[in-house]
């Protein structure tokens, strides 16, 4: 693992974890260790992308955005 | 009264109270200064009336550490000195770049801003300046700040004639000083280099060095290594803390409505950090300046953007079609931590003509510095983002934490520190009336006095700091 961040640039590694979400694998994932935490996220529909704060600025490809100008 | 040699001059059997080397703003201003206050005064310029390949090759030099500008190339060695080819772009320092920054070493001035209040009104008049107005605050971390793009003044084209008719004004071109003579107490001569020959000893009461913020520094070190020690007794400082500022591309911004905020003539803006977020941040000042992309940079930008924030692509690609401004290129400078072992040394292999020992810079950009760079743009970013002004995007190599490249803008010609103010004689060179301490007759002039840089250009301060000497002079200098 560490050999591969090694040879990729940041930027490539923000790329790839942004990607993360796209794919269907991790859509249809329930947040089921984030219910133990706080029950009001039970709801298994719900997703790490749709809870997050649209306002919270985030740092994207170099870019310094708001989450809800995100794709 | 303007000699173009040094033997007419003599012929004339002026007989100066003071002693100013160098014509360049600071030497010209303390110069008209005396003038006007009655007192003799003689400038000696090294350069003529015109640009001479000849007069510039003693300023050759090499620098070590982080690639800059060859060392002839960045300043000019004749009548009027590097305002012969200066932009013209005028501000003053901060308040707060006068204030110590509690967060890094050997910060403040041991005088404030409203020091040199007083002469801003002359300072306008000399280079040619509408009233500075005031900085806009536009969140609680950036102030949209004022920079004036000034006529440019050419000190030897706009004073030229003043200085000739001048009675106790003498200027004297093609005659350089190579070296001050002192004891330690006092200087008691210079000697020069004229007509490619040494020249003599020359005598005055007072000595004003004026050569600029890289030479006065090496015309100091060189002179106190022939003197042992008389020309500057304490010189634990002497060519330390040497400044530049810093100046790279740093990314690009989108801008919701270009017109927020009152571009120049050329349609740029700039902006800068206020205390309180240097302060938490722990970082340097720095000047953001912003530039209108031309179209190919914004097509690319939309393409850059499409993958991340498709819908702000879309708007910007809408706003490139009815061909509204949206883009802007970001240029940071920014201010260096005062580093003692960013310095002046006297090179041990290579002299000039006359026989002085060339330049050799050793300067180099720190970790604080790179960190005030990346979080300036966060600061910006974050700000354009709460008001609704628009988005910023961080260059890689910023980001990535890679060399600053060596094809930008690299810094700005300003030379500051060498002989910096201070009170503590260890860390400084001039005393709060820019005299060299323990030496009763000898003054510097020039950035190379400045004890911090803050972000902006350095001649509108030099101007205003010469001015203060020369009425500091006219009350001490008796006739
Ligand atoms: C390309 C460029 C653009 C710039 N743009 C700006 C800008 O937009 N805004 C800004 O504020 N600043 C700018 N600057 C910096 C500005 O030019 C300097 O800050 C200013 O000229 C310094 O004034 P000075 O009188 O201290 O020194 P100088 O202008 O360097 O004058 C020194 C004089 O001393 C003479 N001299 C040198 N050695 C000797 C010697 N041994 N004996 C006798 N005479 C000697 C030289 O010939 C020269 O005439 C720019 C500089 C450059 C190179």
């Amino acid at each position: 693992m560490s050999f591969f961040i090694k040879k990729m640039s940041r930027r490539a590694i923000v790329q790839a974890l942004i990607a993360l979400p796209a794919l269907s694998l991790f859509r249809k994932l329930p947040d089921a260790d984030a219910s133990h935490a706080d029950p009001s996220r039970a709801d298994p529909s719900h997703t790490g992308a749709s809870r997050a704060d649209p306002n919270e600025i985030v740092e994207v490809n170099g870019w310094i955005l708001r989450r809800s100008d995100l794709a | 009264m303007i000699f173009d040699s040094y033997e007419a001059y003599r012929a004339a059997n002026f007989t100066p109270k003071v002693c100013i080397l160098g014509s360049g703003p600071a030497g010209t201003t303390i110069a008209r200064k005396l003038g006007a206050a009655g007192i003799p005064v003689v400038v000696l310029e090294a350069g003529s009336r015109e640009f001479s390949d000849e007069s510039q090759d003693f300023y050759r030099g090499t620098t070590v550490g982080d690639f800059y500008f060859d060392l002839d190339i960045t300043r000019l060695r004749f009548m009027g000195g590097s305002s012969n080819h200066w932009a013209g772009w005028c501000r003053v320092l901060d308040k707060q770049d006068f204030e110590p920054k509690a967060w890094v070493p050997d910060t403040g001035w041991p005088i404030r801003r409203t020091d040199i209040e007083p002469y801003l009104p002359e300072v306008r008049d000399i280079l040619d300046l509408p009233a500075f107005r005031p900085d806009m605050p536009i969140s609680d971390d950036i102030r949209w700040v004022q920079l004036i793009k000034s006529p440019a003044v050419r000190f030897a084209e706009k004073f030229g004639d003043e200085l000739d008719k001048a009675k106790n004004i003498a200027v004297v071109l093609n005659t350089c000083v190579t070296e001050l003579a002192g004891d330690g107490k006092r200087v008691t001569g210079a000697r020069l280099w004229s007509n490619g020959q040494d020249a003599g000893s020359f005598s005055a009461d007072y000595f004003i060095i004026c050569t600029g913020g890289l030479e006065n520094s090496r015309l100091l070190l060189w002179s106190n290594q022939r003197s042992n020690g008389g020309v500057v007794p304490n010189a634990t400082a002497l060519g330390r803390y040497w400044m530049e500022h810093p100046t790279f591309e740093g990314g690009n911004a989108i801008l919701a409505d270009y017109n927020a905020f009152e571009v120049d003539a050329v349609n740029e803006a700039f902006f800068s950090p206020t205390l309180a977020a240097m302060e938490r941040l722990q970082i340097m000042n720095f000047g953001i300046r912003l530039i209108e992309t031309p179209y190919p940079g914004v097509k690319s930008l939309i393409a850059d953007l499409a993958c991340t924030a498709p819908s702000m692509a879309e708007w910007m690609s809408y706003q490139l079609s009815q061909r509204l401004r949206c883009a802007a290129q970001l240029y940071v400078a920014w201010e260096q931590a005062p580093l003692a072992s960013n310095q002046i040394e006297l090179s041990k292999t290579d002299v000039d003509h006359a026989g002085a020992p060339r330049i050799e810079l050793h300067w180099k950009k720190t970790e604080l510095e790179h960190r005030t760079l990346l979080e300036g743009l966060r600061l910006f970013g974050t700000t354009l983002i709460e008001k609704n002004l628009g988005r910023v995007r961080i260059a890689d190599w910023i980001s990535n934490g890679q060399d600053y490249p060596t094809n930008d803008e690299t810094a700005g010609h300003h030379h500051m520190g060498g002989t910096r103010m201070g009170t503590d004689i260890s860390k400084s060179v001039v005393d709060a009336n820019c005299k060299v301490h323990g030496m009763d007759n000898l003054y510097v002039g020039g950035s190379s006095v400045f004890c911090t840089s803050g972000q902006c250009n350095p001649t509108t301060t030099i101007t205003a700091l010469a001015c203060r000497l020369g009425d500091h002079l006219s009350k001490v200098v008796t006739v």
